[in-house]
């Protein structure tokens, strides 16, 4: 057949080819369809590869490529049909077997058919603009038989029914179903979509929307999201096993919506099992499933969120309102810090730390604590109880804690300058009574409030710190420089530098006279090397240690205050004293004095004086006597120290009174530094930056600020605008 | 003495040449013919038969199949292509689709 005699560049050789014979055609196809049908048959080991692409080649080359291909469609189109018959034909399950095999049958056919047509593939069909023969085959498979009108609905209510069979318990064939769902896919995502994903998602709506009905009748809150996890957890591990994977979003939104979001409320709000009881009852494990949960769902945790905090201002209020808790201020302050740990927890374990959980349980304090205006008060008695024995015996790291904890709380305070107040009193007392169980923590707390608050607010705190020390090495050079002194009484002076010592109204009274003639040498000394400083005694802060001798012999160490020393002293000279004479020869203040006696005489083991009338209140006609028959098991006895207590109502109202005193400078210089700032502002304006300036200190009441304009205004320092009645300037 | 991974292809002629499978996969359509999923003779018998093309045709196809492995593993030689060969091994190129 091949020509020998290639130098003429003759094409003879190909004559034999030319269309001469017009049934050529007609004969090349007919062995092609053959061939096709044989493929189709499974017959296709006696056929030669090579002639039948040999054929197809030779089709197209000569220009019956039209011809080749509306045949290989004609001829597909018929197989499928018959195809699409047989597969109508099987029952019941056997039906998705059938259809199964056929595709994977007729996937082999198209590889095979187009292998041999791969020429036509690449030439006749890019230059006809005709579908290559691959997915030709997938149009045809789709077009005749999955959309024939038998086996269309038929298909899709035999994949729903396997699925809800799956859904309900029963174990299905999962690789038949992935081979048919692949099938599905394989023919286009429009097919994929339309015939199965749409109407999946709407019967697993329907589905879901029964179950969570049913459940939600029957189960409480956390079974309830126990079951609608599992659900969840099915159904993506159903589209890892067997559906695309682009289903995986749109199923888990449809489980999502129909038991989680349409039950939301409800489930939060159950009965003893909704989210309330699951916080009361620190329930880690169902707290956390429901954050999981709901964080898929739109305002899922919003709502968990917004339950919380009211739920936690509810019952924060209910604290700081209760008469009872308020009784113990370390007993409240107490119960707010575990309040607070628990919710801390329950955040970090079942909320995984969100930090808008934190903000909101930030904001529930703040809001409750406030609601109180004693907590500063009782924050600070609380620091007051733990540095004066709470503290004691605890690990540095504990401390640290501890004092943490406090200033988390202290955070929390607006009125941060009325915590400033009580602070200062109570520190002097444990300063002064030597009662501070451990100086570092002492400095530690002022450290951390330096932090918080700046400079300003810690200076006078620390000056009292610097006092004491101080004071301590003035004892030393005293008594170096008068050796003389060490037998008779010792004497310990604080020197306290009046401005950074709660002030005190000074009231002395008169001191026995071994002792004033002590205090003269001290005070001499003392302006001996301080000129230019006044020294008043401070008696009513003060403590003495005396040794007693009573009626039977028996001796005591007893540890009085000042005054009580003073009275005490008395009785060296007298058996027998009135409260009149009493209150002559002391000069002490009747109120003090009646509350000195009183420990005195009427508090059983600490009665080293007798009293007539034998009543509980002193009278001004009482008379008194040392008691003789006192006795104790120790021989050191503390009788009424000076301790910190919860203020009484007058009291608390004059230090309020002081501290709104106090803010009215303050509020000055706030207004002067604005104004001179911005020269000319309106009065809405003024009050905003005021407010601000002054936040991290207390919150400032606009009327008040208010009046502190007016105020400035009279004194000059500001004018109002003539034009404008709410417009202020700073006059320099 | 056929070796696993040969081929053997078959002229018009009925010369037989022996040749790699890896270079005989060159050609597009031998490969699919060789891979083919259907049970064709040509993968059963691991021969292919071209009628059509002369023993001479097809030994320079031969050739040029270890050439272009050798050239696609860097070796940049020249393909030497007799002008009165080329229109022959034109066709049958693009029937070979290499």
């Amino acid at each position: 057949m091949s020509n020998q005699k290639k130098r003429n560049f003759q094409i003879e050789a190909f004559k034999h080819r030319v269309v001469v014979d017009p049934k050529y055609a007609e004969k090349t196809w007919s062995i092609l369809e053959h061939a096709i049908h044989e493929i189709y048959n499974h017959n296709a080991s006696g056929l030669s590869f090579e002639e039948l692409y040999r054929n197809a080649y030779n089709m197209v080359l000569h220009k019956f490529g039209e011809k080749l291909y509306s045949g290989l469609v004609a001829t597909m189109t018929a197989h499928l049909k018959e195809i699409s018959k047989s597969i109508e034909a099987a029952q019941g399950d056997l039906f998705l077997e059938e259809l199964n095999r056929k595709w994977n049958d007729h996937n082999k056919a198209l590889q095979m058919i187009r292998d041999i047509l791969m020429y036509m593939d690449r030439t006749y069909i890019p230059n006809t603009h005709k579908t290559p023969v691959h997915e030709l085959g997938l149009n045809l498979w789709r077009d005749n038989v999955i959309h024939s009108s038998k086996i269309q609905s038929r298909l899709l209510s035999m994949l729903l029914e396997l699925v809800h069979r799956e859904r309900t318990g029963e174990v299905i064939d999962r690789g038949l179903m992935r081979n048919i769902i692949k099938m599905l896919m394989d023919l286009g995502s429009s097919v994929y979509q339309e015939d199965f994903e749409k109407p999946f998602l709407e019967v697993s709506a329907e589905f879901y929307m029964g179950e969570s009905q049913k459940f939600i009748e029957c189960c409480d809150c956390g079974d309830y999201l126990k079951k609608a996890e599992l659900r969840l957890n099915e159904e993506i591990e159903r589209v890892t096993h067997y559906l695309d994977v682009k289903s995986e979003v749109k199923i888990t939104n449809v489980v999502e919506k129909e038991m989680i979001a349409n039950h939301m409320m409800r489930l939060v709000h159950m009965e003893n099992s909704g989210l309330v009881n699951m916080l009361l009852d620190d329930k880690y494990e169902d707290l956390g499933r429901m954050y999981n949960l709901f964080r898929r769902v739109p305002n899922g945790l919003s709502t968990i969120r917004d339950v919380m905090t009211s739920h936690l201002r509810e019952i924060g209020k209910q604290l700081v309102t209760d008469a009872e808790k308020l009784k113990d201020p370390v007993e409240f302050v107490q119960r707010l810090l575990d309040e607070k740990d628990k919710y801390d927890s329950i955040i970090s374990q079942a909320f995984s730390n969100d930090k808008t959980f934190q903000n909101a349980l930030n904001s529930s304090f703040e809001y409750f604590i406030n609601l109180n205006n004693r907590s500063p008060e009782f924050i600070s008695l609380f620091v007051d109880d733990k540095l004066r024995k709470g503290l004691k015996g605890v690990s540095e790291e504990d401390v640290e804690i501890i004092l943490d904890k406090v200033m988390m709380l202290f955070r929390y305070l607006q009125e941060k300058d009325v915590f400033e107040k009580y602070y200062k009193q109570h520190l002097a007392k444990r300063l002064l009574s030597g009662k501070t169980v451990s100086d570092d923590a002492e400095r530690s707390l002022i450290v951390k409030l330096k932090t918080e608050c700046g400079y300003q607010f810690t200076s006078k705190l620390e000056g009292m710190f610097t006092d004491m020390k101080t004071s301590q090495d003035t004892m030393q050079g005293f008594y170096a420089s008068h050796p003389e002194l060490t037998d008779g009484p010792t004497l310990v002076v604080q020197v306290l530098t009046t401005g950074s010592w709660p002030t005190q109204p000074s009231i002395t009274c008169n001191l026995p006279a071994e002792m004033s003639a002590l205090c003269e040498k001290f005070r001499s000394y003392y302006l001996g090397t301080h000129t230019g400083r006044r020294l008043s005694w401070q008696t009513n802060m003060g403590t003495a240690d005396i040794k007693a001798t009573f009626g039977k012999g028996q001796k005591h160490e007893l540890n009085v205050s000042t005054y009580q020393m003073c009275v005490l002293i008395l009785f060296n000279n007298a058996d027998r004293l009135s409260y009149k004479e009493v209150e002559q020869a002391t000069g002490i203040p009747a109120s003090d004095l009646k509350r000195c006696l009183q420990s005195m005489a009427c508090v059983k083991g600490k009665n080293v004086l007798r009293k007539e009338p034998m009543s509980k209140d002193i009278g001004e006609d009482d008379a008194f006597f040392v008691n003789d028959k006192f006795t104790s098991k120790f021989y050191k006895v503390k009788i009424g120290t000076v301790v910190a207590q919860k203020e009484s109502e007058p009291e608390k109202q004059e230090t309020r009174q002081r501290v709104e005193e106090d803010r009215k400078p303050q509020i000055e210089a706030a207004i002067v530094r604005i104004m001179k700032s911005r020269r000319v502002l309106d009065h809405n304006n003024i009050i905003a930056e005021v407010t601000k300036q002054l936040q991290s200190r207390f919150l400032a009441n606009p009327t008040e600020i208010k009046k502190r304009i007016e105020s400035l205004i009279e004194r000059d320092f500001l004018e109002r605008d003539n034009n404008d009645r709410k417009l202020y300037r700073y006059l320099a | 003495m056929k070796r696993k991974d040969t081929v053997k292809l078959i002229s018009a002629d009925e010369m037989e040449f022996v040749i790699d499978k890896d270079a005989a996969m060159v050609s597009q359509t031998i490969r699919n013919m060789l891979t083919s999923p259907g049970g064709f003779a040509e993968t059963e018998l691991g021969e292919v038969t071209f009628p059509e093309i002369s023993a001479v045709i097809l030994e320079k196809i031969c050739q040029y199949f270890y050439w272009a492995l050798q050239y696609s593993r860097g070796k940049e030689t020249e393909f030497h292509i007799e002008p009165e060969l080329t229109l022959e091994l034109m066709m049958a190129a693009n029937y070979l689709h290499a």
